[in-house]
Parts: C-alpha cells; structure tokens; sequence
C-alpha cells in the first residue's frame, strides 16, 4: 500500500504539485496502479537479461561540424527570452 | 476484394479524370462539414495541402511520372512534429508550440508532395485508450458518434475511417495504433521497432514506441510502409526495412504458411470479440493455412510489465517540459523551481501526471530493483517466449482489443480496468514486433471488431500477406457515413 507521504515525496522528485483536495484520490489511485504493478512479483525471476530491443548495438560515426538551427527560430518557442538567451528568474544571489 | 483507395486514387490522378487541386478541395469540404461532428483534426492546414496539391498538378501537366504518394490527402497525429505547423500532442504545455523541424516520416512525404490536411487528435501525450484523455477534447468514432474513436491515435482513425483523410500516420506504444483502428473499423500497423525513424515524433517511451500507417485496407498500409520504412541517421535505434518492398509479397497465397492462435490471448476477451477471432481462423484454414495451438504464459505478466517500464520511460522524457525553452509557462511564481512545479502541475492532464508519479516511482531508491528491474527481467522473458512461438507458427492471431468501441465518457471511472483494455496490444510493443489490425466483424450494435496479426522481427511482409489474403476472402469493411465517396 502507499502512503500520502510516499506519493507527496514521489511528487517532489516529479516537480509536480499535488493540491489539497487532490491528495486521496490520488494516493486511492496510485495505489491500485500499484498493487496491479505487483503483480509481477509473482512471477518467477528467470533472471533473462534485458538490455536493448532487437539487439541494437551502438551507431558510431565520425564527428563532423554541420550547420545547426537558427537561434531566432529556437527563440521563437520561448516565453521569455532576452539577448540571444532563454530567460529565467535568477537562481542566485 | 477491399480496393485500395491509394491505387484507385493514383490512377485518377494519372489519368487526369481528376486533378489533384479538386481531389484536394473535396477533402478540405468534407473536413469542414464533418469535422464538427467528428473532432477528429486539432489544427486543419487548407492553404498549404492546396499548395501541394498545385505542385502535384503542375507535374501531371508536364507530362511528369507522380510518386505512388504523390497528390494523396492525408493526415498526421500531433506528436509528429511538423516544421512551422502546430503540434500540440494535445496538451495545455504544448498548445501553442510551432517545431522549426520535421519529422523523418514527415519529410520523407514532403518530399513526394503528400497533401497534409491538418494535424489530429489524440490522448495527450499518446497516454489514454479512448482519446478523451486530449486536451481538446476526444475524436468521435464515426460508426457511431456516441462512441469513442479509440486511442490513442483516436483522431487518425477517426479521420480515416470517417473518410476526411485518405491515410494517415499514427504511433503506437502499448495499442496505440492498432486499438483505434479496431475501434473504427479500419486497418493500423505497428512495425518492428526500429523500422520506421522515430525523429520528430514527440516521445513518450522510447523503447516502446513506433510510427504506422492507418488506412482502410491492408494494401494502403503495405504502400505507406514501403514509402516510410527508410533507414535514418538521426534515430539512433533505426534499421529501416529488411528486404524486399512488402507489396512485392502482399498477394502471394498462403498455402501451408502456420497461423499461431494463443490460448491466452482469447483468455477474458468478449465472446463477439472471440467468435470472430475464430471465424478468422476457419477462413484461414479455408485459404490453406494451418491452425496451430501453443501456449504464451508470460503475457499474463505482459500488463504490468508495460505500466512499470513505459511509465519510467516517460517520467525520464516528460522532464523536458519546465516553460523554459518552449509551451506553456506558469504566469506567476515565485522562483524558478516553482515555476517550473507550477508549469508542469497546471500544463499536464491528469493521466499524464499519474503516470510520471507511476514511473518516478519505480525508479525511486528502495522500489528500483522491485519493479523497474523485475520488469525489465520479465521483458526479456516475453521476448523470448515469442522468439519459442515463432519456432512453431509464421504469425500469431489474436484479438486486437477484448471489446469494442465504449460509449463517451464511460472509459471506466477504475484506473487498472482502463488499462486493461490494452492487454492484447501491449506485448507486441513489450517484445519490438511488428503488429496489424484488421476488421474481422461487427457486433450486434453494428460496432466494429478488430483482429490482430503478430510477426517476428521485421516480417512486416508475411502479417500483410496474411493479412491481405483474409480482407480478400472475408471482404469485412464498410465505409462509414461520413466525409468523402470515391
């Protein structure tokens, strides 16, 4: 079973909020998702290893200076941008 | 015999009995009338699908050869991302977001003048099973606009089973293609991971998802994938197609070829649903195949083993999303980290947020080995049991969704019975396979049934020979009445 605390905790690694109001439900419904989730500790750990689908293997290829985008069009997309740069309240003092 | 819309639409063209700026304005009418009803397309792109379609009429005036693509009104799920048009993924955070690049399948299409009629609806982030999880509101489905489309491409099929789209492009993570095209009564094909470039395509779990055509017959599908199925540098997990086109084989007979049915997969379905899995079957063995029964235990394991790795997945790749560089920004905070909590907390639905806590949670420290690792132990158990099943069968038939299309609203209240409805789609994407859907019947509401064709690793070529030959024999698709008779 969950917690609130567990889910409060979980939503401060998320960056998300969880209000008030929201919390019950939430911890009612994360915990059923859960305890589905648990299912799987009754499965038999074969132990079968798993590191990539279709057996994938690293693409390599040398490294070679292309053009890249407009930094006005990258711009664009931001709320707030000042001086070439994407702008943000000061972190520091 | 389902004509091939693409085909018959191509020769049209070719012909000159129409041209493409009138093929092209047909569609954009009956998009208009339509869609209200349908709510299949989020953003509608008139000017620039007529552009294209002038392109195209230029070439056939000259004389020129047109590319089998060429000239033919389709659409693209939001979460393709389209070079300065709108793509939303239908969600509040990127509502107003404009990419400044294509997608590798968007350009490729580009480049062979496809009329891009809008951009369509979708769950927001591809998380949901109905549509309605979209920001804007589901897709209806259009055999019956009280039910909905599906999802979580739910707008692509809508579109193309409501005929306001020739073809069109989805993606597909754990059903996401093939549930919708069940759901409307139309064809979806998920490929073999790494088939198609994922460049673009805004992510939700990268190890699970793919690109795929939704048309209404298995011979458009084999054409779209011969087109899309391309290597791509800028999609590190890309092989492209392996071997020949997949049209050169789509009509070959399939005499002796060995249809696998799962006891599993039938497990808990809906009896219409099952009793036309079986009828498919006996067609199968009128065509000349052979039935054979094995046994797929691990798929019980399936579910859960989906939730738990692409939930992780998607709390890693969802962490982009602050309102710093694009979408939406909180308008008062206090700081930046509230900025961003405040950002995400209003701009993301209520599903996406359950499924970052889901996958930040079994990431987290003391629940890591209990589940993310479990289930990626249990992942390479379920691939191997489908590398043991295609020892024994060419391909697998299996429902593609235990029901049919629900009625709005009624995606059930219960979380885990939601996510239920994706306990047939789910492994094919757990195990990298490549997977269609095709309509196989109609239940006593006149609602569509789906059956699914499973392959092994990029043996795209034999599910649409299989699956080819079973719509020729069992001639089982009917037009919706909306949108555009050609």
């Amino acid at each position: 079973m969950v917690s609130k605390e567990e889910i409060m905790k979980v939503a401060i690694l998320s960056k998300l909020f969880v209000a008030d109001d929201e919390i019950d439900s939430l911890t009612k419904d994360m915990g059923e998702i859960i305890a589905f989730a648990d299912t799987i500790n009754n499965a038999a750990d074969e132990g079968t290893d798993f590191d990539n689908i279709n057996n994938l293997s690293n693409v390599l290829r040398e490294d070679e200076v292309v053009a890249s985008y407009d930094r006005e069009k990258i711009l664009a997309n931001a709320k707030d941008s000042d001086e070439g740069c994407f702008l943000v309240k000061n972190i520091m003092k | 015999m389902i004509e091939s819309k693409i085909v018959k639409l191509h020769k049209m063209l070719e012909e000159k009995e129409i041209s493409c700026k009138e093929l092209t304005q047909r569609y954009i009418d009956a998009l208009q009338k339509d869609n209200a009803q349908l709510n299949a397309y989020v953003t509608t792109t008139p000017e620039a699908a007529l552009e294209a379609a002038d392109k195209v009429d230029e070439k056939i005036a000259k004389g020129e050869k047109i590319d089998i693509l060429e000239g033919i009104p389709m659409t693209l799920k939001d979460n393709i991302s389209t070079d300065g048009i709108r793509t939303t993924c239908c969600s509040k955070i990127l509502e107003d977001y404009v990419p400044i690049y294509d997608a590798t399948v968007w350009k490729i299409l580009k480049s062979q003048n496809a009329v891009l009629l809008g951009k369509t609806n979708m769950d927001e982030f591809a998380m949901g099973s109905s549509c309605e999880n979209s920001y804007f509101g589901g897709a209806k489905n259009p055999h019956n606009i009280e039910h909905v489309a599906g999802g979580s491409s739910g707008g692509v099929a809508s579109a193309v089973g409501g005929n306001i789209a020739v073809y069109g492009l989805g993606s597909d993570t754990g059903g996401s293609i093939r549930q919708p095209a069940s759901f409307c009564g139309i064809v979806g094909m998920k490929p073999t991971y790494g088939a198609i470039s994922r460049y673009g395509l805004i992510a939700y779990a990268s190890s699970f998802d793919q690109i795929g055509p939704i048309t209404t017959s298995v011979e458009d599908a084999a054409i779209v994938y011969d087109v899309i199925s391309k290597y791509d540098k800028m999609d590190s997990t890309s092989q492209g197609r392996k071997g020949a086109p997949v049209c050169d084989t789509l009509k070959n007979d399939i005499k002796g070829m060995k249809i696998g049915l799962a006891r599993e997969y039938l497990d808990g379905v809906r009896d219409d649903v099952r009793q036309s899995v079986e009828q498919a079957a006996e067609i199968y063995k009128s065509l000349g195949a052979e039935i054979v029964y094995f046994d797929l235990p691990a798929l019980k394991y399936a579910l859960p083993v989906y939730y738990i790795l692409a939930c992780a997945e998607a709390s890693s790749n969802l962490g982009r999303y602050d309102g710093i560089r694009y979408g939406y920004k909180a308008e008062s905070y206090r700081d930046v980290n509230d900025m961003i909590k405040k950002t995400r907390s209003t701009g993301f639905g209520d599903e996406v947020k359950k499924r970052i806590l889901l996958g930040t949670y079994v990431l987290s420290s003391g629940y890591y080995d209990a589940y993310y690792k479990k289930a990626q132990n249990l992942r390479g158990t379920i691939v191997n049991s489908f590398k043991n099943a295609f020892k024994v069968c060419d391909v697998i038939l299996a429902p593609t969704v235990p029901m049919t299309a629900f009625e709005n609203g009624h995606a059930v209240s219960d979380p885990v019975e939601t996510y239920l409805t994706d306990i047939c789609t789910v492994p094919v994407n757990i195990a990298g396979l490549p997977g269609i859907s095709v309509p196989c019947g109609y239940n006593a509401n006149g609602m569509p049934i789906g059956m699914q064709l499973i392959g092994n690793t990029f043996e795209e070529a034999k599910i649409l020979n299989a699956a080819w030959q079973y719509e020729n024999a069992a001639n089982i698709y009917k037009s919706s009445d909306f949108g555009v008779k050609l």
